[in-house]
């Protein structure tokens, strides 16, 4: 039940990534749940370092599935350099290597306040078995 | 009394702190404690251990450490216990507990599918280092200071206004 607006429309998630090999597990989950969902029928990631594919690749990997516009979305939390400099560079390096594909970018998650939900319930979580027991 | 303090890494670019000031007020919002404060570990002012001064000169007696973490990294396995314990040097009587990073959640899901809903074309990929401009400090122990990287361009340290205070 893909939304036809987004036909031939690629979800692109940039990662910083990790040295750590299961670092990304949890992401490679939200992804997966986004799939489930259908809204863009091509959901890949691209890191930054780290770990594969790197986002030209990841770039070159979603036109390859056929995408003529590639939606980014950075996995990040704060407004760092990369966020600000690094990600942007490399969806205009990777715009002007295909240029018949549309680019946009998207606010970073960390300013979402789904992100702050979550947040509250990690802090509810950790004051739970104190709260009950002074009830 | 409880306190919440959210803990994050920091970063060298001024005004990256934007998105958990923005947290720390939805979290007031919801009157979830009585103090809500957050510090950072490095870089960006305040520490967490000012964070932590502030919430016990409140009346803190207990303090959730909320960290503003995606994954269980070396940052939240070694530098949080860390930080923490510093804290508990200096305030013993206060009772510390650690929340769970942000992990998985399916909201994580709608946060990307909302950014994705809102995505804009290439002529806008710099409005978060403009954004970042408003909070520069131009301070010269910042590694960007002075050079073309500084989100305050042209360089104008004389122009530079005070960091937004946290709520």
């Amino acid at each position: 039940m893909t939304d036809n607006s987004n036909r031939d429309t690629a979800l692109l998630v940039l990662v910083h990534g990790s040295p750590r090999a299961n670092a990304n597990n949890d992401m490679y989950r939200v992804l997966e749940a986004i799939r489930i969902r259908g809204v863009y029928p091509i959901v890949e990631a691209g890191f930054l370092e780290c770990n594969d594919p790197l986002i030209p690749d990841a770039i070159d990997l979603c036109v390859s599935k056929g995408a003529t516009k590639i939606v980014a979305v950075p996995y990040f939390l704060h407004t760092g350099t990369h966020v600000s400099e690094d990600l942007p560079g490399l969806l205009s390096e990777g715009k002007e290597r295909h240029p018949g594909v549309e680019f946009a970018l998207g606010p970073f998650i960390g300013k979402s306040d789904k992100v702050t939900d979550i947040l509250i319930a990690r802090t509810l979580g950790a004051l739970a078995p104190y709260r009950t027991a002074e009830d | 009394m409880d306190a919440i303090v959210i803990l994050a890494h920091g970063s060298v670019l001024c005004g990256s702190g934007e998105a958990l000031w923005a947290h720390a007020e939805r979290f007031i919002d919801h009157e979830l404690a009585e103090s809500v404060a957050f510090g950072y570990l490095n870089y960006t002012d305040p520490p967490f251990i000012e964070a932590v001064s502030r919430c016990v000169a409140e009346g803190a007696t207990r303090i959730v450490v909320t960290p503003y973490f995606l994954a269980p990294g070396k940052f939240v396995r070694v530098d949080v216990p860390a930080a923490i314990a510093a804290a508990k040097a200096q305030y013993p009587d206060i009772e510390f507990v650690v929340g769970d990073v942000i992990g998985y959640d399916d909201l994580l899901a709608d946060a990307i599918l909302d950014s994705a809903a809102n995505a804009l074309p290439e002529e806008k990929w710099g409005e978060d280092l403009k954004r970042a401009s408003a909070h520069c400090r131009a301070d010269s122990a910042c590694p960007l200071y002075g050079t073309p990287a500084c989100p305050r361009q042209p360089f104008a340290p004389e122009t530079a206004t005070e960091g937004a205070t946290q709520p």
